[in-house]
């Protein structure tokens, strides 16, 4: 009997595996009664929807749908540019060169609050723009993003010193800042420190945010969890660590671009050019933490949108050439994908102040030479990737695409030429290079091993230190560090960003971790800092370039490419880096018809 | 029976606070700054400054460690470093989670391994034993990570028997914890299956068994009525003690089905730094530790009439 029961048991798992194996799993889109719901995975716990407390991604990505900043990215034009959001117009520089107009936009309003008088939203209006900047400088509310402002808008950084001696709680009113002007409820003068057409970069950030007077004194502590907003939905369920729920604003301002570059017509993605925003009566997000059921709901039509991880990128996706990819079969029949090079450069520092590699630059180009940046791209990111001659992002105006300029390309013969010409023949007598990583994961530790792999072909014997973050900050900071592995995501899409990197007044612990200093690159990069992007521009830019390339302070790697997976019924999809979120673009097919998924 | 109580309560107060001294120095020595990891490589030195203040790690380390026992005895937890929310709030919604997920395998997989245990013990020797002992040493030997991984793809994306993942409180949680509580089943049947079966045989070859025998009682008797209570010391240590652990949930099984119990909130507080929670549930799970063992001896007492307390 008991035999018999062992052998049924068996045969049912067996069963289930072979029915498994042998396809179901029908996808469906969700019946949501003709309404159009967007499910997108969240990878990560938001940690605060208060703008200004907030400087990650996995907030912002809430904030960003349910707040307006002033200006923002234009969604399909590229290079990015800013476009007015709040703004009726984009601020106009006056005559003195550093004071600029900004004009708002009319009849915006606030959603229904309990905060406002009879729960009605009220319209935004100036005294909105000038609380909400002084909001974010205020040190006990904006811990994290205020280096984004400081030193901008003159007067702002001595409010921020005033709050942080008042304490918490400082009447605003009770101080003004001398760079904001009001002239009337829709109109305000900004001075600026400086002609620094940078400035306006950080008004389309997440954390300058607008928020009501009303709604941040009504929910106190609370106003983390409960965002009153002018953006395109309101936040209608606030799980944390489940399923957060955002709805249409039904009085939202914005409409799609009637704009984009060449090809996007064709694409379909200027086919809602001029109509309301946002396109779907609701977003869904869900926290999936883990890639395999994310990856998994997204097969079974749950979700709309998903990244693609490394893993199932080498099951899904096959590169046809450089900038080239497309899905396997048999995932092609069902999902569309859509790929966009990140603005990140990836490079290694060297610490110039170090008595091995910061005096020795034959030593550091034989280091360039003898890493195969393109291989390491190959098979440590599976493609995804592109290596770079400047410490510009391609996508960004000022790359190697805008300038000409040659960089090293793997060849051990040159690096052990090099080698020799540093005193270290065959790397006799060369002692060991102590490499510093800001993390312990597998895959810094894989692409370690590359690394010491290829500099010790040629004779350089590479150690490697895997240290917690901050551990890693504290070394580079203080300059105790000799090689550092490290990278750069833009804060703003313009050049300066970057090359800010290795000018010699950002040395440790700002972010020139290299301790560069030049004096031709220090000069040209405050000659182009503040200029417009041109011929004159991009010419300073390729010296400072080569100055890179012949002084080797750094060794540039590459910037990443992010993919993303769609499923065919979703619109409007383009890959976008400065709006990790742009939710109220996306439009779903209706009614949706799926196939089998594979 | 008191004063027993209260002596072992007494006796718990150095263990704890060991145990807090312990998590205090090794946070605030080998761990992550939690300011520089909050704030990233844009951090100015003024918000370096700003938030080492506001999170009281500015003051010197006794007056923090102060302050950590402070919060820990009067239960005001304080709050976590990553989204500012209290802690009592986050624990309490938490705990209710993770037991939602371990509680009901875990009575579940009590009747199912002690009744597969007897029934092997019965037919000790026999092509079952020999069959269950390769099934559940085959089943032990496969990490939990892979019974997730399958048990996900299989069950729940090709044959669309269990929702993926995802969580709804209440009721509605019940299809979404299905597939967890089988797999917590399955995983746990191998070690609790051969553990008992070990003390069941054991027991089987005392000498109050043959008496039993030679007194005419029947197999059935023996082993439900003689054996069962007198294998019942090892068996209440073997679970009472894993009580506390309930509470923290099924780390990996919370993370792979999207439930927000303390497993997973733990996880995030590992991985974001977040040391006010990994602090404190250190030591709570120290103090739930120790009064689950205390509650092991007291009912010691009451399923063996040999053991007194004293």
């Amino acid at each position: 009997m008991i035999r018999r029961w062992f052998g049924w048991a068996t045969a049912a798992l067996a069963a289930a595996v072979l029915l498994s194996c042998a396809g179901g799993g029908e996808p469906q889109r969700p019946d949501d009664g003709g309404r159009k719901i967007l499910r997108i995975a969240r990878r990560t716990e938001y940690k605060t929807l208060d703008p200004a407390g907030q400087f990650d991604s996995a907030s912002a990505e809430i904030i960003g749908n349910v707040y307006d900043t002033l200006l923002e990215y234009h969604y399909l034009k590229r290079p990015y540019q800013l476009v007015p959001n709040l703004l009726a117009t984009m601020p106009e520089k006056q005559a003195d060169g550093v004071t600029y107009l900004f004009t708002l936009r009319r009849g915006v309003r606030f959603i229904d609050s309990p905060a406002f008088p009879g729960g009605v939203g009220r319209e935004l209006t100036i005294d909105d723009i000038i609380y909400s900047i002084k909001r974010f400088a205020d040190a006990h509310v904006n811990a994290k993003s205020y280096i984004l402002m400081q030193g901008v808008i003159v007067g702002l950084d001595e409010f921020r010193e005033a709050t942080r001696t008042h304490g918490k709680g400082m009447d605003y009113a009770s101080r003004d800042v001398a760079g904001l002007r009001r002239i009337d409820d829709h109109r305000l003068e900004v001075r600026f420190t400086g002609p620094n057409p940078l400035a306006l970069y950080p008004l389309a950030a997440t954390p300058m945010s607008i928020v009501a007077r009303e709604a941040v004194e009504h929910y106190g502590d609370d106003f983390g969890s409960n965002p009153v907003g002018t953006g395109p939905f309101v936040l209608v369920q606030n799980d944390r660590r489940g399923t957060v729920v955002l709805a249409k604003n039904r009085d939202y301002h914005g409409s799609y671009p009637s704009e984009g570059e060449s090809g996007h017509r064709e694409a379909g993605l200027l086919d809602a050019g001029g109509r309301q925003l946002p396109l779907v009566d609701e977003v869904h997000l869900p926290l999936i933490e883990e890639s395999q059921p994310a990856m998994l709901r997204f097969r079974k039509g749950a979700l709309d949108l998903h990244t693609v991880d490394r893993d199932n990128f080498i099951k899904m996706v096959e590169r046809l050439d450089a900038d080239s990819f497309r899905l396997k079969p048999p995932y092609s029949e069902y999902f569309r994908m859509s790929w966009e090079e990140a603005l990140t450069c990836e490079y290694i520092a060297f610490n110039m102040r170090d008595p091995l590699v910061g005096k020795n630059r034959a030593l550091r180009q034989a280091m360039a030479y003898a890493l195969d940046v393109e291989e390491y791209i190959k098979i440590m990111l599976n493609g995804r990737g592109e290596s770079l001659a400047t410490i510009v992002p391609h996508p960004i105006a000022g790359s190697e695409r805008d300038i000409d300029v040659s960089y090293y390309r793997y060849d051990p013969e040159k690096a052990r030429a090099k080698l020799a010409e540093a005193g270290y023949p065959g790397g006799e007598g060369l002692p060991d290079i102590y490499f510093d990583f800001r993390s312990t994961t597998k895959e810094m530790r894989q692409g370690f091993e590359f690394i010491r792999y290829q500099l010790a072909s040629v004779g350089i014997r590479a150690v490697a230190r895997f240290l917690t973050f901050s551990a890693y900050l504290q070394r580079v900071e203080s300059g105790n560090f000799q090689v550092g592995s490290s990278g750069w995501f833009a804060d703003y899409p313009d050049a300066e960003n970057f090359y800010q990197l290795l000018y010699s007044k950002n040395g440790p612990p700002g972010p020139n971790m290299s301790s560069f200093a030049d004096a031709e690159y220090d000069r040209l990069y405050e000659e182009s800092r503040f200029m417009e992007n041109g011929p004159e521009r991009f010419a300073k830019f390729k010296r400072m370039a080569e100055i890179i390339r012949d002084e080797v302070p750094v060794i540039l790697r590459f910037n990443q490419l992010a993919f993303s997976l769609y499923q065919k019924w979703l619109r409007n999809v383009v890959g976008h880096m400065m709006n990790d979120a742009p939710y109220k673009y996306l439009d779903l097919e209706q009614p949706a018809v799926r196939e089998e998924a594979p | 029976m008191t004063a027993y109580i209260l002596r072992r309560l007494l006796h718990m107060i150095p263990i704890v606070f060991g145990v807090a001294v312990l998590v205090f120095v090794l946070f605030a020595t080998v761990g992550e700054d939690p300011v520089r990891t909050a704030l990233g490589s844009h951090a100015t030195p003024e918000a370096i400054a700003d938030l080492r203040s506001r999170w009281g790690l500015d003051k010197p380390l006794p007056m923090q460690f102060v302050d950590f026992v402070r919060r820990i005895a009067t239960f005001d937890l304080g709050e976590s470093y990553n989204s500012g929310e209290k802690l009592t709030v986050i624990f309490k919604r938490g705990a209710l989670v993770s037991l939602s997920v371990t509680v009901p395998p875990f009575l579940v997989g009590i009747v199912l391994s002690i009744a597969v245990a007897l029934l092997i013990a019965y037919f000790r020797g026999s092509w079952l034993d020999h069959y269950s002992t390769f099934v559940f040493v085959g089943s032990m030997s496969v990490s939990y990570l892979v019974y997730i991984i399958t048990f996900q793809y299989v069950f729940a994306f090709r044959l669309d028997w269990f929702p993926i993942s995802g969580y709804e409180p209440g009721l509605a949680s019940i299809p979404y914890l299905l597939l967890p509580w089988i797999i917590i089943v399955v995983v746990s049947a191998g070690p609790d299956i051969r553990v008992l079966r070990t003390v069941f045989l054991d027991e089987t070859r005392a000498d109050y068994v043959r008496t039993a025998f030679a007194k005419g009682a029947g197999e059935g008797r023996v082993l439900f009525k003689h054996i069962l209570k007198n294998a019942m010391i090892p068996v209440l240590t073997y679970w009472v003690t894993s009580v506390p652990f309930l509470i923290l949930g099924a780390f990996l099984m919370e993370r792979f089905f999207s439930i927000p119990g303390i497993g997973d909130t733990l996880i995030n507080a590992v991985n974001t730094g977040d040391r006010p929670i990994l602090m404190t549930l250190t030591v709570l799970i120290a103090i739930a530790y120790s009064l689950f063992n205390l509650l092991t001896d007291i009912l010691y007492a009451y399923v063996d009439p040999r053991v007194k307390l004293s």
